[in-house]
């Protein structure tokens, strides 16, 4: 266990003394723009694929048109009056494009593709308060903040706490690990033939930088489900494709010693450098530095489709992420000068695809896969939950019995493209799939396997597309179904809507 | 055994697919039984009822005041007359009246304490039961946190509070962690009242069926009932003083009118047949069994109000259960 002392320079370690001065200004003056409105900034974060658009656009159906949230305080006692989009906070930022994906969702009934931008969005809730006092003199209203932007960028905010030598010496590491040697041969044999010491070479650079992103993009994509690529931009450059702050690339660094002015090394540092300046600290300055709570979706299932390697990726991802936020227990004057996450939720997202009984067993995943953030924050006095969601939900739940045998399933149309048993499906066909059962203690899928052990392959999560919605007999259409987003929105907003 | 990630196709030959609500069919290789959407509903919050201003109490307030200023000034004189008669009795009264005040506070604070116990148990009673409808661990773990500290100087739930404890890490589900604590602490304790209530209703029949006089009777029955609801607070650790037992009863007449109807399902019809049989036999002996059953009633009505848990998985006491327990002792 660190020190109070250490642990306080590695939180200051990745933002500057200049920085935190910004975020306390920024804070004070949201606070005398705000006054008497209060806001929340809610922090939706997960990589890439993890479901933040989902849950983003399904949190907005859900309280706009009056969706069934029974676990959700005010919904239940019906003070909850209604909620409306409002201009955002930033002007220069797109807005969240919500009715886009709703339309995707319940006309074509596909899922939104992953997002390229930045977006956001502000959401006022209107509810009827609790108490005389907030009755008579509170607003009756409360704007919550949500930004929705790519996952991969989240790989960024580690970086801020590294030096380019250590980056280097880490993604090096990393990629000479038995599952990646295969997908960052190309790169890997390239990098060893060139001499960081060398004179500085646009072309040269730019070629690496190709290779690099390359492996990078097989890692993340496919069978393999890697989590741990940074840098994120590398993956979805936005409008940055290009730049030379996006033009860098690792080297085999020798061990001591400097970088030599005009080489190549001093050429990939500077970019580095600058990638960290312009890109990675303004996003996270403006978005993630100042969060009242904070959801963290986890993709546990297609983690688990990878194998262990996968998992353990994960596990190093969420990881180095989650230490860049500030979890603590908020007082009044925290508030204005240095908003902290006084609440924050893991959510294993996809809980549909899973019959409710394998629910726990899930969290428990979740949990051992975040015990060291959870532990962290519960240390600074936030308030922390696991729950495995489903936002959408896409499937219905059955019993199949066979031989008799019974085994718990799950009903849907799995999406086109989507493969078990040599199997090809076309997004039409609607099946019951038994995906099969997730061990009693989650350690049974971190440990490493003996060496006579066949590989497990025991597990197999299709993915779904989203249910048809359901119209009634006037012509409403209802609201989308999920799995436990109710109880989510409780702990997440209950009590700033008491 | 491990199962293998299985797909079934709906649409193949030998599988059939029962919607919710249809019967399986009998033949088919493998049948695919849908699960009706479950909806996760709680209880509707009651609405609460806006409090107005309490005139009555302010009237009440100024009465007694005044009422008091006059006391005071009466034992003032009465003081300084008897001083004036002789010292010693001055002595004597102020003495008496230090006593009176002392005793005063102590009923106070006893009643206090008394109405306090049912706020508390009356609140964790609900937060238990969100809590097991939610499925809620971090609540129901703070229920059951309370429950130990409130039976914490109980030398008989020692054993059950031992277990309680050592259950802390072992179950993830909060409605578990509540029914595994109602199953440590509150079985002695359900028990007990269970044989309180029988013996309370026992007593009513019998002394209804021999006593003279109706007067006595119903004397009777109020003083036995009055007993009962204070007998059975003290066993879930209550100890209601005066205030605290007549609001304790007007909580249990409460509670039996709302759940009054309930127990016409609960084997009242066979009770009431059996009682005209009896009566048949004997008009006394036929009041009896009613007096004898009502007294039993409101003992289930007040095992309710005093519980600090709902019942969960145990079973709330059943009125003929309770009847047939005395029938049993009678036997024995």
């Amino acid at each position: 266990m660190p020190s109070r002392r250490t642990r306080f320079y590695e939180a200051v370690s990745f933002t500057t003394l200049s920085d935190e001065a910004r975020i306390a200004l920024d804070n004070m003056t949201d606070f005398a723009w705000s006054l008497g409105s209060p806001s929340l900034r809610l922090g939706v974060t997960g990589l890439s694929r993890a479901g933040k658009t989902v849950f983003i656009t399904a949190l907005i159906h859900n309280l706009t048109h009056g969706g069934r949230l029974p676990m959700f305080e005010p919904w239940r006692a019906g003070r909850l009056l209604g909620a409306d989009i409002r201009p955002q906070l930033h002007p220069d930022v797109p807005t969240f494009d919500y009715r886009g994906h709703v339309r995707k969702l319940t006309d074509t009934r596909v899922w939104p593709e992953s997002t390229r931008q930045i977006s956001e969005l502000r959401l006022t809730i209107a509810y009827e308060s609790a108490t005389f006092l907030g009755r008579s003199l509170g607003r009756g209203k409360l704007d919550l903040d949500i930004v929705d932007y790519p996952g991969e960028w989240l790989l960024d905010l580690p970086l801020l706490s590294k030096d380019y030598r250590s980056f280097c010496r880490e993604t090096i590491e990393r990629a000479r690990e038995p599952r990646r040697t295969a997908i960052a041969a190309d790169w890997l044999t390239h990098t060893s033939g060139i001499d960081p010491l060398g004179p500085a070479d646009d072309e040269a650079a730019g070629r690496l930088h190709e290779l690099f992103s390359a492996y990078l993009g097989t890692a993340r994509s496919g069978s393999l489900a890697l989590s741990m690529v940074p840098p994120g931009r590398f993956l979805m450059p936005g409008d940055l494709a290009g730049s030379p702050a996006l033009t860098f690339a690792p080297l085999d660094l020798p061990e001591t010693g400097e970088a030599p002015h005009d080489s190549l090394w001093a050429l990939m540092e500077s970019r580095f450098e600058a990638y960290k300046d312009v890109v990675v600290r303004p996003f996270f300055r403006t978005h993630f530095a100042r969060l009242d709570r904070q959801v963290v979706l986890v993709d546990v299932l297609s983690a688990l489709n990878g194998g262990r390697e996968a998992l353990l990726d994960l596990e190093v991802a969420l990881g180095e992420i989650l230490a860049c936020f500030r979890p603590g227990h908020s007082s009044w004057l925290g508030q204005v000068l240095t908003r902290r996450i006084d609440r924050l939720l893991f959510a294993a997202t996809k809980a549909d695809h899973l019959h409710h009984f394998s629910h726990d067993r899930l969290e428990l995943i979740l949990r051992r896969l975040t015990d060291r953030a959870i532990a962290r924050a519960s240390f600074s006095g936030a308030e922390v939950e696991v729950k495995a969601i489903a936002a959408v939900r896409a499937t219905r739940e059955a019993t199949v019995r066979r031989d008799g045998e019974s085994l718990p399933c799950i009903l849907g149309v799995p999406q086109e493209g989507e493969l078990l048993d040599d199997h090809l499906y076309d997004g039409r066909e609607e099946i019951a799939l038994f995906p099969g059962d997730l061990p009693d203690n989650p350690q049974a899928l971190f440990r490493t396997p003996e060496a006579d052990e066949p590989p497990r392959d025991a597990l197999r999560f299709l993915r779904f597309r989203p249910p048809p919605v359901e119209v009634t007999a006037e012509g409403v259409s209802l609201s989308l179904p999920h799995i436990r987003l109710d109880r989510a929105l409780d702990f997440l907003l209950g009590d700033r809507l008491a | 055994m491990t199962r293998r990630p299985t797909a079934f196709d709906l649409a193949a030959d030998d599988v059939r697919h029962v919607r919710p609500g249809e019967a399986p069919p009998p033949d088919a290789a493998t049948v695919i039984v849908e699960e009706a959407m479950e909806a996760e509903d709680l209880p509707a919050p009651l609405p609460v009822a806006r409090r107005r201003f309490a005139w009555s109490r302010v009237f009440f307030t100024a009465v007694g005041g005044i009422l008091s200023l006059a006391i005071g000034l009466w034992l003032d004189q009465l003081v300084r007359d008897l001083f004036a008669r002789d010292d010693w009795l001055g002595w004597l009264a102020i003495a008496l009246i230090a006593l009176a005040v002392v005793a005063v506070v102590a009923i106070a604070v006893r009643e206090i304490a008394g109405l306090i116990w049912l706020k508390r148990i009356d609140r964790m009673r609900q937060r238990a039961d969100i809590a097991a409808a939610r499925d809620d661990r971090p609540e129901a773990e703070a229920v059951v946190d309370e429950l130990v500290k409130l039976y914490a100087d109980r030398p008989d739930l020692a054993p059950g509070r031992r277990a309680t404890e050592a259950r802390t890490g072992d179950v993830i589900d909060g409605r578990d962690r509540l029914v595994l604590a109602e199953a440590d602490l509150l079985a002695p304790l359900d028990a007990a009242a269970r044989r309180l209530v029988s013996d309370a209703a026992a007593r009513v029949s019998v002394v209804t069926a021999v006593s003279p006089r109706a007067a006595i009777d119903v004397i009777f029955v109020v003083v036995a009932t009055l007993g009962l609801i204070r007998r059975l607070a003290a066993i879930y650790g209550g100890r209601p003083g005066f205030i605290g037992l007549a609001r304790l009863t007007r909580l249990v007449l409460t509670h039996l009118a709302v759940t009054g109807s309930i127990a016409v399902g609960d084997g009242l019809a066979q009770q009431l047949i059996g009682h005209g049989l009896a009566a048949k036999l004997s008009a006394r002996l036929g009041e009896g069994v009613i007096n004898g059953l009502l007294t039993a009633r409101v003992g289930i009505a007040a095992i309710d109000v005093c519980r600090p848990l709902p019942f969960l998985e145990r079973r709330r006491p059943q009125l003929s259960e309770i009847m047939a327990g005395i029938r049993a002792r009678r036997a024995n």
